[in-house]
Order: C-alpha cells, then structure tokens, then sequence
C-alpha cells in the first residue's frame, strides 16, 4: 500500500516537473511568421452591389474594403494600396482637424466684435464693430501678401499636416557661433511651390491667430480711434509685426532654438499663443492707447478716473461665451492634428483649457466681490478671457491642476492689472484688453516655464529637443529662462515696433478723431451711419444728449 | 522722455539677450533676463510718463 502511495506521489512529481520545464518550452515557441501578401487581401470579403442597393440602415456594410483606393484598377487591391491609404487617412485626420479648428477660432472675431461693442457706448456702436469687422480683411490681405511668408516661410518639416516641404528657406544670421533665424522668405502671395494642401491648411489656421492678435487693439483703442489709420495700423501688425514674432516662436526662428542652441530647455515653447497672439495684440494696444491718450471725460483734472459703462452687458456676456468656445479650436487645434506623434493629447488640452476658463472667472469674480462688495459683470467676463489667454500658451505641456491654478491666477491678475493700468499709469482700455491680452499673456508665457510637468510627448522632441516640455516646479529651471527671454523680446521688440510704427502713422495721418468727433460718437462722422438710428442716445456726466432717428 | 524709455525698452531687451552669450551660467542668465525685463518695463511705465505729461485731461478747458 505504502509502495503504491509512493510510486502516485513520484509520478506526480515527474509530471509537475514536466509541466513545470515543459511550460516556458512552448511559450518560446512562436507559430512562424506568415507574410501579409496582395494575395491575402484578395480574400478579404467585400458586399456586392446588390447588398448595398437594398440599403445599409445599420452600417455594417458601409465602409469596406472595396473603398480603399487602388491605384491599378486592373491589378486590384495591393498591400501597397493599403498602407499609402493608412498614410493619407491620418494625413486627412489632421488636416480635417486642424481646418474645423481653425474655423471654431475664426468665429471667435464674433465674440471680439460683440464684447467689445457691449463694452463701448452706442454712439460708438458701429465704429466699434466695423473695425472688428475689417480687421479679418485688412489682417488677412497683408498676412496673404508677406505676413504668411515672413512667419512660416521656413517652417518645412511639419509632420502632422505632410511635412509642408515647399516651406524651405529661413533668413538665419550666424552670431557667436550660433544660427539666429530671423524670417521666412517662402510662400508670399501663396504662389510658385506653396501652392500645396499641407500648406493651405497651415495658412487657415496661422491667419485666423493673426486675426486674433489684430482684433485686441481696437477694444483698446475704440471710441477714439480714426479709421484710416486704424486700417493702417492693422495691415502693419499682420504684415510685420506679429509674423516676426511668430517665426521667432513658431516658424523655426531664433527663440524656439534657445534649447538647442544655449541649453535652455526646449527653447521658448508657446504651445498655442499667449506671447505670439495674446501678448503681441495686447502690448501693441498698449503702444497704440498711449499714442491716442484717454478718451475725454475719462480722467478728471486732478487725475482720477471715471467709469465709462459699456451699452450692453447682455451682448458682452454672449461673446465671451462665444469665446470660450472658440478657444476649443484654439488650444486643441494647435497640435496641428490629431492622429500620431502624442496628438491625442488633444483631450487634455481641451480639459485644461475649459478649467483655466472656469477659474479665471471664478478668481475675477472673487477679487470683486471681496474689493468692491458687489460681483461684478463685465470683470468676470475678463476673468473668464485671462484664465483662457493665460492657460493658451501652457495647454499642451500642463496637467490639470496646473490649469486650475493658472487660470485662478490670471483671473485676479487681470483684475490688478486694470486697476494698475487705469489708476497708475493712467491708459485707457474701455474694454481691458491691455490687461486680459497683454498683461495674462505675459503671464502664460511664465507659466509654461513654472508649472510644464514633463509629461507631454508630440513625437518625442519639442523645437529640435529630445524629451517633453519641463518648467522650474518639475526640475528644469533652463525652461523657466528661455520663457524670461521670450518676455523680454515681446516687451523690448515687439512693443518697440508697434510704438515707433504707430507714431509714425500718428504723426502722418494722424490717430485720433477730433474732440468734436468724439464727443458726437463716431458711428456717423467715421463710418456714415449710426450703429442704433432709432435710439435717443444720451452721454451721462457731458450734458450732452444726441437725438437720432425716430 | 519718451526717446529714454524707448532706449530702456530696448535696452532692456538687449541686457537678456547679451547675458545669452556672456555666460553659460543659468543663474547669471536668469538674472540677465530677469533685470532686462524690469527694464524693458521700465522703459514702458517711462514712455507713459511722457504721453501723460500733455495729457488731453490735463489741458485748460479740458472736459471732465
């Protein structure tokens, strides 16, 4: 009995070994490999034309095989169709992306318009809403002329939309040793080898970011400001001023290579525009408000302030509701695609987008309320636009708890920054976009250098550097300095040529209406007729009352 | 008082880019940039100046 015992457990034992050493034997043994031929894809089952005629209401027949362009009708469907149709789908992906981005941040120029307008008084109304009107005119004819060329003209290499080779040639100056890439020469006029789809879609996108940067000035200059030379004013920030600082940021310039070149971290990174659109727009409003002065019965003799209120509130709200919206477009379509190189991070910038908004709004209306005991309206809107112009350049490379405290700390910013701009240094912005463009887009461009955590990852570099995006609080103060440099150059450079410009047009053309002008409100003077004819408009704290219409 | 602040707007600019190729060292590159903000912004707060010294709300028979 005992030896049957035994001769079980031995048997057992024999097999476990077995199994034990059998095991990780079978494991190595991968069936072969069998190639994937043309041949294979013949196999592949594709509905007839009669099943398809009797309709597809649950849509498992459409989309198939048979939709897979060949390229020899004769020859079938090759392994080579295949995988160039695999390409061109994520091509298309990108490019469908990155346009119906572009149109969301087209549409923003509605809620600039009506902010602005709700913000200025109804005299003023249509002014107010024809410059907002012309500058997606007078901005994208001079970024079609020279703008486009001068910012993108030697972008090539851009993988998500094809690589846009035709954009080959940046004016570089060579400096201690280094290259300094100065501006683009290619793609004036969209003519000769630019006349290509990858980039039509990159103009799209850039000229509506322009447009952006070009619309921020006249909230800031309204209610004073001659049209001509706004036109002027407007042709030369989308023709000059704004695509320097582009290329310098984003076309392959000098400021993106401070990490290849000197060890700065990525070198300036500005993920969808708080320096280049924000900053830009918002320091040549201040160029621009200082070269017109304050409008008349702003300040008192002795220097204090009076509250000009905007018309409509209803319509200031709307737009910046219309603007948080189109910010979707802004922030996730500035990966330029969503398919490959870590682009479906565009989930997390649209979420880090969304909080930055929500809690500049939430620091704004704080400030007030605790300040001034009441909430209040058109601040809150600002907060909501700071959080959103502050989180724009940091989107791509923070997580969302940087968001959060991004956007609490644009919001009470902004709210500083009016107070700072209005009471101190005596400017007047009728719509605060000084304090919301300028000031929270300076901001932005810090915070990528504080709060990038290291995580981001679009096709494993960012500006020629290997690995992700990383600011001060994550362990790469270098970031932090490259973004201090970018600071400077929108201060020194981009400030210094909106003002000697300006001052010239000023001093030519001249930049202020009359103060007979003003004080009847510009809509019949500038533009010919009245924004509201049917209104009796009255300007409190002048004496004056203008009776229009019926 | 405005050619000043244009020159300290500038200048400032100048200062953060210089301390780029004066040195390799982060910390003496960081406080380039750094001081060559204050007076880029500077220069900015002194151009203000001069725009505010014939400000239109200053003139006589100015309305306020």
């Amino acid at each position: 009995m005992r030896d049957i015992r035994w001769r079980w457990l031995w048997a057992a034992g024999l097999l476990a070994a077995a199994i034990a050493t059998g095991a990780p034997a079978r494991a190595d043994e991968e069936p072969p490999a069998v190639p994937l031929t043309t041949a294979d894809l013949k196999q592949v089952p594709v509905p007839s034309t009669e099943d398809l005629a009797k309709g597809d209401p649950g849509g498992t027949l459409t989309g198939n095989a048979g939709d897979i362009v060949v390229a020899d009708s004769k020859a079938g469907l090759t392994f080579a169709d295949v995988v160039t149709q695999v390409g061109q789908n994520r091509i298309a992906i990108n490019f469908v992306w990155t346009l119906i981005a572009g149109f969301l941040v087209m549409f923003m120029q509605a809620g600039f318009a009506i902010v602005e307008t709700g913000l200025c008084r109804a005299k003023n109304a249509n002014h107010t809403m024809m410059m907002n009107f012309m500058v997606y005119g007078f901005g994208l004819f001079a970024y079609w002329v020279m703008g486009f060329a001068l910012q993108q003209g030697g972008s090539a290499g851009i993988a998500n939309l094809g690589g846009v080779q035709a954009l080959n040639n940046e004016l570089k100056l060579t400096l201690f040793g280094k290259d300094w890439g100065l501006f683009g020469t290619k793609g004036f006029f969209l003519a000769d080898t630019t006349y290509d789809v990858g980039v039509m879609v990159l103009f799209l996108f850039q000229m509506v970011f322009m447009d952006t940067a070009t619309t921020i000035v006249t909230g800031a200059a309204a209610e004073r400001w001659k049209y001509a030379a706004f036109a002027i004013s407007t042709f030369f920030l989308g023709a000059i001023t704004y695509p320097l600082f582009g290329n310098w940021a984003w076309g392959g310039g000098w400021l993106s290579q401070l990490g290849a070149n000197f060890g700065l971290g990525h070198g300036y990174c500005d993920f969808a525009g708080s320096g280049v659109v924000h900053a830009v727009g918002g320091l040549t409003a201040l160029a621009v408000s200082m070269i017109l002065g304050p409008r008349i019965g702003k300040y008192n003799r002795d220097g204090s302030p009076n509250a000009i209120p905007g018309h409509d509130i209803v319509l200031v709200l709307t737009g910046c509701f219309i603007l948080a919206f189109g910010w979707f477009g802004f922030n996730p379509g500035s990966t330029l695609g969503a398919s490959g190189a870590g682009n479906l991070r565009i989930g997390s910038i649209a979420v880090n987008t969304m909080l930055a908004g929500c809690t500049g709004s939430f620091g704004a209306i704080l400030y007030m309320w605790m300040r001034y005991g009441k909430p209040d309206a058109s601040m809150s809107g600002n907060g909501l636009l700071a959080g959103l112009v502050a989180i724009t350049a940091p989107s791509g490379f923070v997580n969302p708890t940087g968001a959060v405290i991004i956007g609490f700390a644009a919001g009470f910013l902004v709210c500083v920054s009016v107070e700072f701009i209005e009471r101190v240094m005596k400017v007047d912005d009728p719509v605060g976009a000084i304090s919301v463009h300028g000031t929270c887009g300076l901001f932005g461009v810090l915070a990528v250098g504080l709060f990038a955590d290291g995580k981001s990852n679009y096709g494993g570099s960012w500006n020629g550097v290997e690995g992700s995006v990383t600011g001060l609080f994550y362990g790469d103060p270098g970031q932090l300095v490259a973004q201090l440099i970018g600071m400077c150059t929108l201060v020194g450079v981009v400030f210094t040529l909106s003002y000697v410009f300006n001052t010239l047009v000023d001093v030519f053309v001249g930049q202020r209406v009359s103060a007979d002008v003003e004080l009847e409100g510009l809509d019949l003077p500038e533009m010919g007729a009245l924004g509201y004819p049917e209104f009796q408009l009255v300007t409190p704290g002048l004496g004056r009352s203008i009776e229009v219409g019926g | 008082m405005k050619a000043l602040g244009l020159v300290l707007v500038v200048g400032g600019w100048v200062i953060a880019v210089g301390g780029l190729v004066a040195s390799e060292a982060l910390a003496l590159r960081l406080a380039t940039a750094l001081l060559g903000l204050a007076a880029s912004l500077g220069g900015i707060l002194t151009i203000n100046q001069g725009h505010n010294e014939h400000a239109i709300w200053k003139r006589k028979g100015a309305l306020s």
